[in-house]
């Protein structure tokens, strides 16, 4: 990668590493939702799976959301936003960088530090919780191999959506309302409110191949072998192409923007 | 010398939303928006030679930040050409800006929560400086602005002055051939402002940095430029010296006269009283009358009996509203 890029990588990682009473507290909140999902869950199916998927195996993807929520879940960094809002995003103009790789790896930076920092805590504890709760092992080395790459594949993929929220913020100036728009259509069809397992067929036909079910529920699936490795690895390849896809609209929306773009103020 | 700023004709117009008043306004705004076009900059043309420091001075709301926005590529004209440095700013974005600076007094382009050495070795890394010359720039800029204890402290512990310094060296550690500082000594103290405006000239003199600076403070001004470019409206009234300004004016004075009694009436010929208070009274030469002592003092000497008096020269803020209001170009 670019020495320059590498630098705004490594600055929002250093920055979100200095946060840790941010990480503790999200490790707190997403440990309890966990237990909360999964006694609901519990509570409603009665240890009958649903659309073959047994109740350890959704306390293992329950898991799973929860450790890397921070990837899974879409946002942008406070500085992306802050600077195109009050017009700080002058001095982005004035470097000789390119505007969407800059945020790119900006949120890239954070997103990855942000997961570094709360997911290892979460895993080793749901390990070792007792009946329902216990999150398991993978299914076998090959789908955990898989699954890292669909974890890496899927934190591109969240950085490449969260870009249409800093599209949307040039567009409205709310990053907030920008990024809540991004982040609920992101988690409705990613399978952050109801895991993609337990939607009904018809549905899952169509959300199965949308861009937001290879962030998480792609990687997680794997884990848990309620997807095939050759299957996985088709799969990886649309992941693969979809972040293409969106890296290529993305950089044509910032472009279209930027050319319309009116700093105000002195 | 050669030109190494050249504008010509350039037009800037903002669309603007129209904002009714009334009842149900907001209401009725909310579905039926109407615009009106305002006309920022009218056929600005200008030219810089290289080594010189311009001031770009106006009004509030004039357009000289919509221009330094334009010369450093972050907006695009409506129409209107600009070559800077062999550069069209907005059309080869990245490889223009490679060879300027920008500071804007109320922003700041160092990283809030990082020590501001961290924030200059990224800089370092997206201009890709190499190791020595960032070495020789950076001693040279601590040197110049003493840098030293700053360095290791994040930029939110650091007052406006440090950070203005800090500012100013991150805009020029990739050694730019053109600087642009627009209102730089903005909410100074009176030393730091000195020492900016030192820093400012050391630079110029050094690397033969050509600078455009605008500024409310008229002093930075006078102490900087060697020509200065007066817009108001979105037009360019003036450009040329500062000093040739200064002589247009520097005949009108200012006396103030102490009398040795209380005077009901006071007046002379060729000359406005503005303030008559007692023993004390302020006095202003006509534009047909000029100005020498001791005809003054023979004249007025006359029909009064004085003890003392004062003469003072327009102030160069006092020149600059008179310019202003002679144009008609303050905001109503």
């Amino acid at each position: 990668m670019n020495k320059s890029y590498l630098g705004i990588f490594k600055m929002e990682f250093k920055g979100e590493l200095q946060y840790r009473n941010k990480a503790i507290s999200g490790i707190f909140t997403q440990f309890f939702w966990g237990l909360l999902q999964i006694y609901l869950y519990v509570a409603f199916l009665n240890d009958t799976p649903v659309n073959g998927f047994s109740i350890s195996q959704m306390a293992t993807y329950i898991w799973l959301g929860q450790a890397f929520f921070a990837m899974r879940f879409i946002t942008m960094p406070k500085r992306t936003g802050d600077n195109i809002v009050n017009g700080n995003v002058s001095y982005n103009f004035v470097r000789p960088l390119d505007l969407y790789n800059n945020w790119f790896c900006e949120n890239l930076g954070q997103k990855i530090a942000a997961t570094l920092l709360r997911f290892p805590l979460i895993i080793v504890i749901a390990l070792f919780l007792p009946g329902n709760l216990k999150m398991y092992a993978p299914v076998n080395i090959t789908a955990l191999l898989l699954t890292i790459l669909g974890i890496i594949l899927g934190i591109c993929l969240s950085v490449a959506i969260s870009m249409f929220a800093v599209y949307l913020t040039f567009k409205t100036l709310s990053q907030k309302g920008s990024a809540t728009i991004v982040a609920t259509i992101s988690g409705l069809l990613g399978g952050i409110v109801i895991p993609l397992p337990l939607m009904p067929q018809s549905l899952q036909n169509v959300i199965n191949y949308l861009p937001f079910r290879f962030i998480s529920d792609l990687p997680f699936r794997i884990y848990i072998g309620n997807i095939g490795i050759t299957e996985g690895l088709i799969f990886l390849g649309i992941g693969i192409a979809w972040l293409i896809v969106l890296i290529i609209i993305g950089k044509l929306l910032i472009k279209s923007a930027l050319k319309n773009t009116v700093i105000q103020g002195g | 010398m050669a030109s190494i700023i050249d504008f010509t004709d350039i037009c800037k117009t903002f669309k603007v939303p129209l904002r009714t008043k009334g009842k149900f306004s907001m209401f009725k705004n909310f579905f039926i928006r109407k615009y009106k076009t305002i006309e920022a900059l009218k056929n600005i043309t200008f030219k810089v030679n290289e080594g010189d420091i311009v001031g770009y001075i106006g009004p509030n709301g004039a357009g000289k930040s919509t221009t330094i926005k334009i010369m450093s590529g972050i907006l695009t004209p409506t129409s209107g050409n600009c070559v800077i440095n062999g550069y069209v700013p907005w059309k080869n974005r990245r490889e223009f800006v490679k060879n300027i600076g920008v500071v804007f007094g109320q922003r700041s382009q160092l990283w809030w929560d990082v020590p501001i050495m961290d924030s200059f070795e990224l800089l370092r890394d997206i201009y890709k400086i190499p190791k020595d010359e960032f070495d020789k720039t950076l001693k040279l800029l601590n040197d110049a602005l003493n840098l030293e204890t700053l360095l290791n402290r994040p930029l939110r512990q650091l007052s406006l002055g440090q950070k203005m310094k800090c500012e100013l060296a991150g805009s020029l550690l990739h050694h730019p051939k053109i600087l642009f500082l627009d209102e730089p000594t903005i909410g100074l103290d009176a030393i730091t402002k000195l020492a900016v405006r030192d820093f400012i000239k050391f630079i110029n003199k050094k690397w033969k940095t050509t600078i455009i600076l605008t500024t409310h403070d008229m002093n930075d001004i006078e102490a900087l430029t060697n020509k200065i470019i007066l817009i108001g409206k979105g037009q360019i009234l003036y450009q040329g010296s500062f000093e040739k300004i200064k002589e247009n004016y520097a005949s009108s004075k200012t006396i103030t006269v102490e009398f040795a009694k209380d005077y009901d009436n006071i007046a002379l010929d060729g000359y406005e009283i503005t303030n008559h208070e007692k023993r004390f009274a302020t006095l202003k030469n006509l534009p047909s009358k000029q100005f020498h002592p001791k005809e003054f003092i023979n004249e007025i000497s006359k029909n009064y009996e004085i003890i003392d008096f004062q003469v003072t020269s327009l102030s160069v803020d006092e020149i600059l509203a008179k310019l202003y209001k002679q144009y008609e170009i303050i905001e109503r």
